[in-house]
Order: structure tokens, then C-alpha cells, then sequence
């Protein structure tokens, strides 16, 4: 049995993950056009594949040694220090499995998709290649050429398949998040360039250390690169006007992962390579993440639109993740590696579940929906449960990442973290409003005619509340993969 | 003045006649021809070079003989766009072809 | 799984924390078609829930020592959040009344939910809500009283919106959701303050440590206010009082329940569990006894007023929670923890018994109720009565020994404004309860409208225990037991305090004043005092609504505008309208909502159009005659020519 698992762990098992995004890519676009059926279920199987493969790696990761494990590096350009270095830690473990999770549901959420079928679901698996490389790569270019991989993809997907204003909103979105890679790509090569060691690998750039002020200029240059992707207060109007457009599953995977590797960038590139960086603008950080959660959940509370809502939901839950990494403490951290996870899980079920409702009601316009839940109770306790795991309740895995990260925000930062507390009063007036809006009430004459959601199609919702709940009741079963890597991270600040 | 000077003034004046015909005629073909002239100037120089400074390697040779490929390439690509053009804009007069004003 | 069965304690204990919340998934999951298989499910495991709690309450009786078990929930770097029980006697009191009265509560809702299309729905609500309720009792740290709490409250927003589909039903649940989280937030912070300045959260080791002042006296008193915002919230003490009586549009079983005996009761509950802590400061103390009796006051004028039944019912409940708050704040942990059993008793035999006019007339309007013939239910009647004494504090019903341990507590205050407070309270309650009670007995109504009413009452309940028999039994048993237990329970009081008080030095030293000065002779003259009051509340109520000929219009009607004040809830409602009007719509949305669209989407679109006019403007140079870019291109590489030879 011990053997087995050694050799296994030979096993390039996350370059597979990754080539096995691009074979998909490569196989859907060979498939011909008159066969989506063929496509949809291709997609579902690599998806099943890399979830299988997530699921070995988060489970086959051992916690106790820590560290850098499924390790492969290879030197790539010698001339300037460039490797193919992928390995996994406690930090990105979690994100491979949202990745996947979030991808695997998302197919089966477009599984009634007719437009296009194949361009679609090969864009879907560039994007996905691209946040899988952002995930695994130890690499500084890689990651910055996989993080770029990942938004192009994304401008498509909103102008073809998007709803509301989708030009405008893929625009906006691409605009800004090319702004924010300009701003990368100039922090990274000052890196490179300071440390004059010819090598973009981020462990060894870490062990040289940098000085102080090089420090300073470039971590706000990363902070504020990444920061726009992670919907950090005043860089976030992109996120609801974006998710609005998007078509559903392209919203789970861009609210639920894309964002994601905004903080996970700032966290694994800027505050590893930055450390006295950080300590710097921590305050500043604190202050954006802080306004973000407050202001997110009030101007939540004036929309209309059930999107919206969830895109404003998303940035007011972002400014947790802010938050927590601003408290450079194990704590903080941990609740805000684990506030990325859950909520990913948890706006994917969000989109997910108002992605149900739009395509049979054709609308998203609160006032026009209504005492949804009498003519499809299913398809609303769907969007209602991931109402109550938005408004911190316990037993959901989001309220451990809240409890953690503003336990340590008072202690951190004492008044900006009462107020970021009491922005849990404002978002669960917010959520609890919108819910009541759409799906109490009166039963809709006008909905009535609409079926509930088959079990087929409510399968990857049934998932992800699942694991909402599995981990709001089991939180040990990721924290203590997290903490493995947040702890050493931490005492080496 | 020796005869490198001659060689180089009669490869400036080609050219330059080149470019004043680029530059001038409303017609595309003319504007073809002119550019020839003016990659014959060019040639012209190269083989000057050739022929009176450093003759051995024979490298403005090669060159001239790769200008004439090109130039060869080149004529065949310009002529078809200006058939795509003609078929167009039913006119091979420059003026007309102005869709990329701003 | 083997040491479940060595530990008989333990297994009761998580049968306790677990069997509910099976319950719930299961039928949330598996029986919602099969609405009697969801009911069997849920009183099933409420059963074994009961039968586990007498069983531990008779095994740990003479337990010296609390029994605690813990396992770390979840280790983040040095900072544990362990799940566990601690069963000590307070818990193990909590419990079983949790335990008892969610049995009978559910076993009536089979006959006041019957034929509710949300049957199976309300089952899982109610399991998730026995979960919530029995974990957090026996939570052996501040962190999972808190989780459990949260979850309480949110079964309590799912059961007041029951009836989703009215509109006032799910407005109260979003109402009592984000009221309470307010005061959760208070409570939240109070246990971050707890953690950061003394660092531990378990209920013992904080009990313990204030009790032996290795706690700053400031860390104390702040992180007890702290704490004490979420009794405010939970338990509905001023300010945040209003959404008790808007919660009791959910099912009356809920009401009973939730919204009197156990929910609204955590807060006086977790007072209690941390009341050496409490104690250990005084100015903590005072904030709370003031609360308290503003409380008591308030709700009391407001039920003087009101025709709603459940509504009547609900101040009472708020004003009897402020009378617990009161007990506690005076120092009184007897008292309080007694009030507050006695209370779960008849508080839940109260509304459980209006469920039962509800069911039959439809109608929450206790002068409607009187002339359909509610009289002629004897049953009920004949509970509610009891229920309607206890609460006034006569003798001899469970609540004439609680409120006389209250009093006795208020009056060792050397500040007699506590005590006045306090009769005067007693005072109110009697006669709201009363006035109640003969609005019903006594319908006054015009005659010729009379007999075709009384008719159909009389009717329809024919008809009801003809036809629905086992409904309208399963809603008569458990009242039945209730009224039982109310009329037996005081006289356990010394063996309760015995009990109670036996548990340790800790409490018995908080104590010391209270019981020390309730005896003697002002101890006489005080009860007789508070029971006269009792009996004059209702004797002024007979005179008003009873005897013959009365005009059935309480004293109030005489000044329209305290009647207005007081049915209006002294407009506190009116005041978080306005707030919320003008500080959270008004102010801060509106004022973010413009900032996103005008200052930094304005700002962005700016920058776009810039860019784009500015492609625009320089368009003009492009003509689109290749030959001038030609010429340009020449200039261009004249002049770099030039440059670079000069």
C-alpha cells in the first residue's frame, strides 16, 4: 500500500491536471460541430477526470510534513532563469479542488447550453488551463503567462454567451483586468531585475530578500495588479457589472475561482516575495478590505437585479479575504485562504442557482420574480441556502473564514475590524431582503406554469451545498491543510 | 571623382526618382514601378560596395540577388492587391482607396 | 464507536447534539412527500432527545463535579474551538425543559399543523431548531453557545416565515433575523474581548477566573456588556424588543416554543451560565438590572393594550424575560433560573392553549375569540385560566414562587426603586392577563349577533371533535400536562434551589445577599404585598372586563393619547423605521450606490471616453491617402537622419 502511494507520487499528477485542461481544449475543438451532445459530455469527463485527480492530490497531501509537495521543476530558458516548477502547499491545495469542484459543476450547469456549444466549452477549458497554472506554478513568469492565459478567454465568453449589457460588461471587465496584469508585469520584472540571480523561481527569490523600499514600490504594484482581480474597494465595479453579463457558468468560475487568483496572487507573490512590503501597506490594505465589506453590503442592499446582488455579495466577501491577509497573523490567514474556498463554493452555488431561474423565467429583475419559492421551492432553497452560507450562519463553511479572519482583525486592527463585524448586520438585512423579494410572497401567476428543477439538473447544486456543509461541519478537514503551510508562512514574515 | 562616386550618385538619383514617384503618382501601378526603381537603387549601391570595397566575401552580391527575390514576391503581392482593388473600386488611382481615414 | 457504548453519559449527551439534526436532513432530504413519516422522524428523535435528558438530569443528579466533554473542533495555530458538553446543573435543567416542552409542542402540532402543506417542512424546522437549542444548552464554551445560537436564530427566521407566502410573516422573520444579529454582533465582539484579554472561552474557566479576579476588572465589565447585547437581542430587552411581537405571525406552536419558552429564553440562559462572570462586575450588574426593569416596564403597558392574543402573550413574554433580567441583574441567580423554568412551563401552556382557539375560530382577536364562544372549549379555558394565575403570581402556581424569589431579591436592594419596579410590574401583569381571560369568558357583544355566533362555535367544535378527534387530543394532551406541571412545580422550588445551588461555592457566594434578606418578617410583608397586588390587577380586571355590565374598555380609553403610545409600542418601531429609512436607504446605500456609479464608474467611463476622443482628435492626421503617410515617414527618417549626423 505504502508503495503504491510512492510510486504514485512519481507521477506528474499535476502537470496532468493542467495538460489535461489543454488535451480537452484540443479534443472538444477536433469534435465536430453538429455533435454538442458529444462535446457537453466530453467536457463533463475531463472535468471528472481533474476532479478525481484534485481530490487525490488534496486527500494525498500530507499535512504533517507541510511543505511543497507533487514537486516537479524543470529548467525551462536558462538564458533568463525560467522553470516549469509546479508543486502544491496547504495555500493552494484547497484552490486545485475549488478549481475543479467549480469546473465540474459548471459543465453540468450549461448542460442545456445550445449556442455555440463547442467554442464555448473550449474557451471554458483555456480559462480553466490558465487558473490551474496560476494555481500550481512556483514560477513567476509562468504565473504571470497562465494569469494572462486565464482572462483572455474571458472577454469571448461575456460578448457570445453574455446577458445583460454584455458588451459593455466584457469590456469593462477585460479593460480592467488588463490594467491590473500591466501592473504585474513591471513588479515582477523590477523583482527580477533587483535580484540580478537570473531566476523567476519564487523560493529562491524569496531566500535572497529584497530591500526594503524596492520592497515597498513593488508590493504595492502586485497589491494593487492582483487586488484589481480580487475586487479590492475602489477597483471593484468591474465584478457586478461583469457577472451581470457573463453567461452562468462563466460567472461561477470567474466570481467563484477568477477571483480568487487576485488574492491568491497578492498572498503567494506579493507578501512571500514582499514581506516588509506588506508590513508597510498593511495598513492601507486593512482600510480598502474593511470599506470594501461595508460599502459591498450597503450598495447590495439598493439593486435590483439578483446578479448585481451577488456581485456586490462577492465584493463585500472579497474585502473578508482582504482583510484577513492584512492581519498577517495564522489566523487571519487561514480564515482567509478558507474564506477563498468557501466562498468560491459558495457564489458558484449562487450563480448557479440564479442561473436556473433565468433560463426559465427569463429574468432577473427582483420586482418581476416573487414568491418563486411556491411554484419552485427547489430551485429557490438552492439560492436561499447560499443566502444564509453569504450571511455567515454557522455550521456553513464560510462562517469558520469569517469567524477566524475577524477574530484576528480585532485583535489586529481593533476599529477597523468592529466595523467590518458590523457590516454583518447590513449584509444579512441585504441578503435576508433580497431573499424575501424574489421568493416569498404571494405565489407569481406568472411563473406558474414553470417546472421545478429536475434532479438532473439540480445535481451540481446539490453538490456544492454539500460541500458547503461538509466543511461548515468538518472544518478541520481544510483548515489543518491550510494552516500546514500558513504557519511556516507566517513565522517567516 | 572616382568611379564609386559615379556608381553611388547614379543609385541615389534612381532612388530618389523612386521615391518622388512613390510619393507623387496617383496611379498604383506607377507607384509599383517607382518602388522597383527605388530597390534598384539600393541593389545598385550594394553591388558598388561589392565591386570597389570589399569585393571578396561577395555579400552584395547575395544581398542584391535576395532584393531581386523579394522585389519579385514583392510586385506579385502588390499587383494582386491592386487587382482586388481594381475589382473594387473599379480604378488603380490611389485616391480612391481611402478607407482607413480616420 | 465502542466508547459511545462504554459512556452511557456520553452517548445520551450526543444523542442529544446529534439525533435532530439527522432528523432534519432526513426529512429535508428523503420524506418531504410523506408528511406522517416526517412527523414520526422528528418526535421520534425528540423522544430519545427527552428520554436521554431525564436520563443524564437523573444519573448527574448528585454529580459533584460538572461532567464535560470536549473535542477540538477546529485548531487554528494556539487557538482551539472545541465542540463538547458541559453537563452541569444549570445545563442539565435547561435541557430537560428544552427537551420536555419541544416534545410537546411537536406532538400538538400534529393536530394544529395537520393538513399545512408544509407539513414535512415544519417537522425539519423543528428538528433543526431542537438541534440548535439542545447543543447550545450543554455547550461547554462561549464559541459553540455562540454557533448554536446563531443556528437557533435561524430556525427561528425559518419558523416565523413559516407562512411565507404573507407578506407581514416573512417581513417579521427578516425583522427578529437582523434584530437579534444586531445584538449578536454585540455579543460576538464581547467574546473576542473575552478571548483577547483573559484567552480562554470555556464557560468554567471563566466562571472561575472572574470569579477570582485574575481578570481586569475593565476586561470584565466590557466584555459582559459586550455579551450582554446579545440577551438584549435574543431575549428582545430594550431597545431591541419589537420583533418578539411581530415574530408571532409563525405558527403558535412556534410562538410557544420558541418565542416563549426556550429561544427567547437563551438569553436569560446564557446570563445565567456566565453569571459568576457577570457578577464579578458591578456596574455590568447595574446596566442590566436597569435594562431589565425598562423592559419589564415597557412590554407591560404595551399588553395592557393589545387585542391580539398571541400578541398579549408576547409582551408578556418580553415583560417576564425582563422580570428574569431583573432577578439576574439584582444578583438573583435562583431566582432568575427559576423564573425561568417556571416561565417555560405556563408561558408555553398559555399560547399552546390560544393555538387552540386560534385553530378554531381562525381568528387571533381575542373579542372575536370570546364571541364565537371560546368559553365553551373547557379544556383550554380551563388551562389558560391556570396558566393566566401562574403568570400573576398566585398562589398556589408555579409562578407565585418565582416571582416571590424575585421580589425577595429586588427588595435585598438597598435602591427600593427596584422592588416598586418590580410590584408594580406584578401589578400590570394581572391585569393583562385577566383582562384577557374574561375578554373571552365574558364576550360582551350585541345579543341578536350572539346567539348565531355562539352557534357555529358551538358547531364547529362539534364538528371538530366529531370528525378531527385525535387532532384536537393531541393538541388537549399536551396542554394537559402543561397546566399539570404548572400546578405542581412551585412546590419543588426548595428542592429545585437545593439543586440548583448545590452546584457550587461560586454561585452560592453571588447569591448570599438575596436569600439572606428574603427571610424573616419583611419576607411576609413583602409576599403579601405582591400577592395583594396580584389580586387587586385582578379584581381591577373583573371590575373592567368582568362583572356584568362592564364596559370592556380598560381605563386607558380615557387618555387616547397613552393608549395610542402604548399600542404603538412607544413608537420604537417607529424609530427604527425612520433609521432605516434615513440612515441605512437614505444615507449610506444611496450614498455608496451614487459614489459607485457616478464618482468611480464615472471616474473609469471618464478615462474611456478620454482615451476614445483622444483616438479621435488624432484620427484627423489619418487621412487615408498612403502617399502623405509616405511623405511623413520620409520626413520621419530625415529628421532621425539629421539628428544623428548633426
Amino acid at each position: 500500500m505504502l508503495m503504491t502511494a510512492m510510486e504514485f507520487a512519481q507521477f506528474p499528477v499535476l502537470s496532468v491536471i493542467l495538460f489535461s485542461t489543454i488535451l480537452a481544449l484540443v479534443v472538444i475543438l477536433l469534435i465536430p460541430d453538429d455533435r454538442p451532445q458529444l462535446v457537453k459530455q466530453v467536457s463533463l469527463g475531463f472535468a471528472a477526470v481533474g476532479l478525481a485527480l484534485c481530490l487525490y492530490v488534496y486527500f494525498a497531501y500530507d499535512t504533517q510534513k507541510g511543505g511543497l509537495q507533487f514537486v516537479e521543476r524543470v529548467l525551462w530558458v536558462k538564458s533568463l532563469g525560467i522553470y516549469y516548477f509546479l508543486g502544491v502547499d496547504g495555500i493552494n491545495v484547497p484552490m486545485l479542488l475549488l478549481t475543479a469542484v467549480v469546473l465540474f459543476t459548471g459543465v453540468l450547469t450549461m448542460w442545456e447550453l445550445e449556442r455555440r456549444v463547442k467554442e464555448y466549452f473550449a474557451l471554458t477549458y483555456l480559462l480553466v488551463a490558465g487558473v490551474y497554472g496560476v494555481f500550481m506554478s512556483m514560477d513567476l513568469f509562468f504565473i504571470f503567462v497562465w494569469y494572462d492565459v486565464s482572462l483572455f478567454p474571458m472577454y469571448p465568453l461575456i460578448a457570445i454567451w453574455g446577458g445583460t449589457r454584455k458588451e459593455y460588461g466584457a469590456m469593462k471587465l477585460t479593460l480592467y483586468l488588463l490594467a491590473g496584469s500591466v501592473l504585474i508585469l513591471p513588479g515582477i520584472l523590477y523583482l527580477w531585475a533587483v535580484a540580478g540571480a537570473h531566476t523567476f523561481d519564487l523560493f529562491e527569490l524569496q531566500r535572497m530578500g529584497f530591500d526594503v523600499n524596492v520592497q515597498r514600490i513593488a508590493f504595492l504594484m502586485l497589491y494593487l495588479g492582483f487586488g484589481v482581480l480580487a475586487g479590492v474597494w475602489p477597483f471593484h465595479t468591474w465584478s457586478p457589472v461583469g457577472h451581470v453579463a457573463a453567461p452562468t457558468a462563466v460567472s461561477m468560475i470567474h466570481a467563484g475561482v477568477l477571483m480568487k487568483l487576485g488574492a491568491y496572487g497578492i498572498l503567494r507573490v506579493g507578501m512571500t516575495l514582499c514581506p516588509d512590503g506588506l508590513v508597510y501597506w498593511s495598513d492601507l490594505m486593512a482600510l480598502l478590505a474593511t470599506i470594501g465589506i461595508v460599502y459591498g453590503a450597503f450598495v447590495g442592499l439598493a439593486q435590483t437585479d439578483l446578479k448585481y446582488v451577488i456581485g456586490y455579495s462577492s465584493v463585500s466577501h472579497m474585502g473578508i479575504v482582504g482583510l484577513g491577509l492584512a492581519t498577517m497573523t495564522v489566523d487571519g490567514i487561514n480564515g482567509a485562504v478558507f474564506q477563498m474556498f468557501s466562498h468560491g463554493v459558495m457564489t458558484a452555488l449562487f450563480f448557479s442557482a440564479v442561473g436556473y431561474i433565468y433560463d426559465k423565467t427569463h429574468t432577473k429583475m427582483i420586482p418581476e420574480l416573487g414568491g418563486l419559492s411556491k411554484t419552485m421551492p427547489k430551485a429557490s432553497a438552492f439560492f436561499i441556502i447560499a443566502a444564509f452560507c453569504g450571511i455567515g450562519v454557522p455550521c456553513m463553511s464560510s462562517f469558520w473564514a469569517e469567524l477566524l479572519v475577524f477574530i484576528s482583525a480585532v485583535k489586529t486592527y481593533p476599529i477597523r475590524g468592529i466595523l467590518a463585524v458590523s457590516g454583518l448586520v447590513v449584509s444579512a438585512l441585504f441578503m435576508l431582503r433580497v431573499v424575501q423579494k424574489t421568493f416569498y410572497g404571494e405565489k407569481n401567476p406568472r411563473w406558474e406554469h414553470i417546472p421545478d428543477v429536475p434532479l438532473s439538473l439540480a445535481s451540481p447544486r446539490i453538490i456544492l451545498v454539500g460541500i458547503l456543509v461538509f466543511f461548515g461541519l468538518f472544518p478541520r478537514l481544510i483548515l489543518d491543510v491550510i494552516q500546514s503551510a500558513v504557519i511556516p508562512f507566517v513565522n517567516s514574515l | 571623382m572616382n568611379s564609386l562616386s559615379v556608381y553611388l550618385v547614379l543609385g541615389a538619383v534612381l532612388f530618389s526618382l523612386g521615391l518622388f514617384g512613390v510619393i507623387l503618382r496617383r496611379n498604383l501601378i506607377g507607384m509599383l514601378i517607382s518602388i522597383e526603381l527605388m530597390l534598384n537603387g539600393a541593389n545598385l549601391n550594394f553591388m558598388a560596395f561589392n565591386r570597389f570595397l570589399a569585393p571578396e566575401p561577395a555579400v552584395g552580391q547575395i544581398v542584391t540577388l535576395f532584393v531581386m527575390g523579394i522585389a519579385a514576391a514583392e510586385a506579385a503581392i502588390g499587383l494582386s492587391i491592386i487587382l482586388a482593388l481594381f475589382r473594387r473600386l473599379h480604378s488603380i488611382n490611389v485616391e480612391q482607396a481611402r478607407r482607413l481615414e480616420g | 464507536m465502542m466508547w459511545l457504548a462504554k459512556d452511557p453519559v456520553l452517548l445520551a449527551a450526543s444523542a442529544c447534539a446529534t439525533l435532530p439534526f439527522v432528523s432534519m436532513v432526513v426529512i429535508l432530504i428523503f420524506t418531504r412527500r410523506y408528511r406522517s413519516m416526517s412527523a414520526a422522524i422528528s418526535i421520534s428523535a425528540i423522544a430519545a432527545c427527552l428520554l436521554s435528558a431525564l436520563y443524564l438530569l437523573w444519573t448527574l443528579r448528585h454529580a459533584p463535579e460538572p461532567v464535560q466533554y470536549q473535542w477540538a473542533w477546529i485548531v487554528s495555530n494556539d487557538m482551539i474551538i472545541p465542540f463538547g458538553f458541559l453537563l452541569d446543573r444549570l445545563s442539565l435543567l435547561m435541557l430537560t425543559i428544552v427537551a420536555v416542552i419541544a416534545f410537546l409542542v411537536q406532538v400538538y402540532s400534529l393536530g394544529y399543523m395537520a393538513g399545512d402543506p408544509g407539513f414535512s417542512r415544519y417537522y425539519a424546522f423543528q428538528s433543526l431548531f431542537a438541534w440548535a437549542m439542545m447543543t447550545m444548552v450543554i455547550a461547554p464554551g462561549m464559541l459553540q453557545l455562540y454557533i448554536f445560537w446563531e443556528l437557533v436564530g435561524l430556525a427561528s427566521y425559518l419558523l416565523i416565515g413559516f407562512y411565507y407566502e404573507k407578506w407581514s410573516a416573512s417581513q417579521a422573520g427578516k425583522k427578529a433575523f437582523v434584530m437579534t444579529r444586531l445584538g449578536d454582533i454585540g455579543f460576538f465582539l464581547g467574546i473576542i474581548a473575552v478571548l483577547l484579554g483573559f484567552g480562554d472561552l470555556g464557560i468554567l474557566s471563566m466562571n472561575e477566573a472572574a470569579q477570582a479576579h485574575r481578570i481586569a476588572p475593565s476586561v470584565v465589565t466590557l466584555s459582559a456588556l459586550l455579551i450582554f447585547c446579545g440577551v438584549v437581542g435574543k431575549s428582545a430587552q430594550f431597545p431591541l424588543l419589537t420583533w418578539l411581537p411581530d415574530a408571532m405571525e409563525g405558527p403558535t406552536p412556534v410562538s410557544a416554543l420558541l418565542h416563549s419558552a426556550t429561544m427567547v429564553a437563551a438569553g436569560v440562559y446564557m446570563m445565567s451560565r456566565i453569571f459568576p462572570f457577570f457578577a464579578a462586575s458591578p456596574d455590568a450588574m447595574a446596566v442590566t438590572l436597569f435594562i431589565g426593569t425598562v423592559t419589564m416596564l415597557l412590554a407591560s403597558t404595551m399588553a395592557m393594550v393589545a387585542y391580539d392574543i398571541k400578541q398579549v402573550w408576547a409582551y408578556s413574554t418580553i415583560s417576564q424575560l425582563g422580570f428574569m433580567v431583573m432577578a439576574l441583574g439584582a444578583g438573583g441567580y435562583f431566582a432568575g433560573v427559576f423564573h425561568l423554568t417556571t416561565h417555560a412551563g405556563f408561558k408555553a401552556l398559555l399560547f399552546l392553549c390560544s393555538g387552540i382557539f386560534i385553530h378554531e375560530y381562525h381568528t387571533n382577536d381575542m373579542r372575536e375569540i370570546g364571541r364565537g364562544g371560546g368559553r365553551k372549549l373547557i379544556i383550554p379555558m380551563v388551562c389558560m385560566t391556570v396558566g393566566a394565575l401562574a403568570l400573576s403570581g398566585i398562589f398556589p402556581l408555579s409562578g407565585f414562587f418565582s416571582k416571590e424569589a424575585i421580589m425577595g431579591v429586588l427588595a435585598a436592594k438597598p435602591n427600593k426603586v427596584w422592588l416598586v419596579a418590580g410590584l408594580l410590574g406584578a401589578l400590570m401583569t394581572a391585569y393583562y392577563s385577566f383582562r384577557l381571560i374574561f375578554m373571552i369568558l365574558f364576550p360582551r357583544q350585541p345579543a341578536h349577533h350572539d346567539a348565531a355566533h355562539q352557534g357555529t362555535g358551538h358547531d364547529d367544535h362539534g364538528h371538530e371533535a366529531g370528525h378531527h378527534g385525535a387532532t384536537f387530543w393531541a393538541m388537549a394532551w399536551p396542554v394537559m400536562i402543561l397546566a399539570g406541571i404548572t400546578l405542581v412545580l412551585g412546590f419543588f422550588h426548595k428542592d429545585l434551589e437545593h439543586f440548583l445551588l448545590g452546584a457550587g461555592p461560586a454561585v452560592h457566594e453571588a447569591e448570599f445577599h438575596g436569600e439572606g434578606a428574603g427571610h424573616g418578617l419583611g419576607h411576609y410583608v413583602l409576599l403579601f404585598s405582591a400577592v395583594s397586588l396580584a389580586l387587586g390587577g385582578i379584581v381591577w380586571a373583573w371590575l373592567e372586563f368582568g362583572r356584568k355590565g362592564a364596559a370592556q374598555e380598560g381605563f386607558l380609553r380615557r387618555y387616547p393619547k397613552v393608549e395610542a403610545l402604548f399600542a404603538n409600542r412607544w413608537y420604537i418601531d417607529h424609530a427604527y423605521r425612520w433609521l432605516l429609512d434615513h440612515l441605512v436607504y437614505g444615507g449610506f446605500t444611496n450614498l455608496f450606490t451614487r459614489n459607485d456609479r457616478r464618482v468611480i464608474d464615472g471616474a473609469i467611463d471618464g478615462i474611456c471616453r478620454f482615451t476614445v476622443g483622444g483616438g479621435r482628435v488624432v484620427s484627423f492626421l489619418q487621412s487615408g491617402m498612403v502617399q502623405y503617410n509616405l511623405v511623413l515617414m520620409v520626413a520621419g527618417v530625415g529628421a532621425v537622419i539629421l539628428f544623428f549626423v548633426l
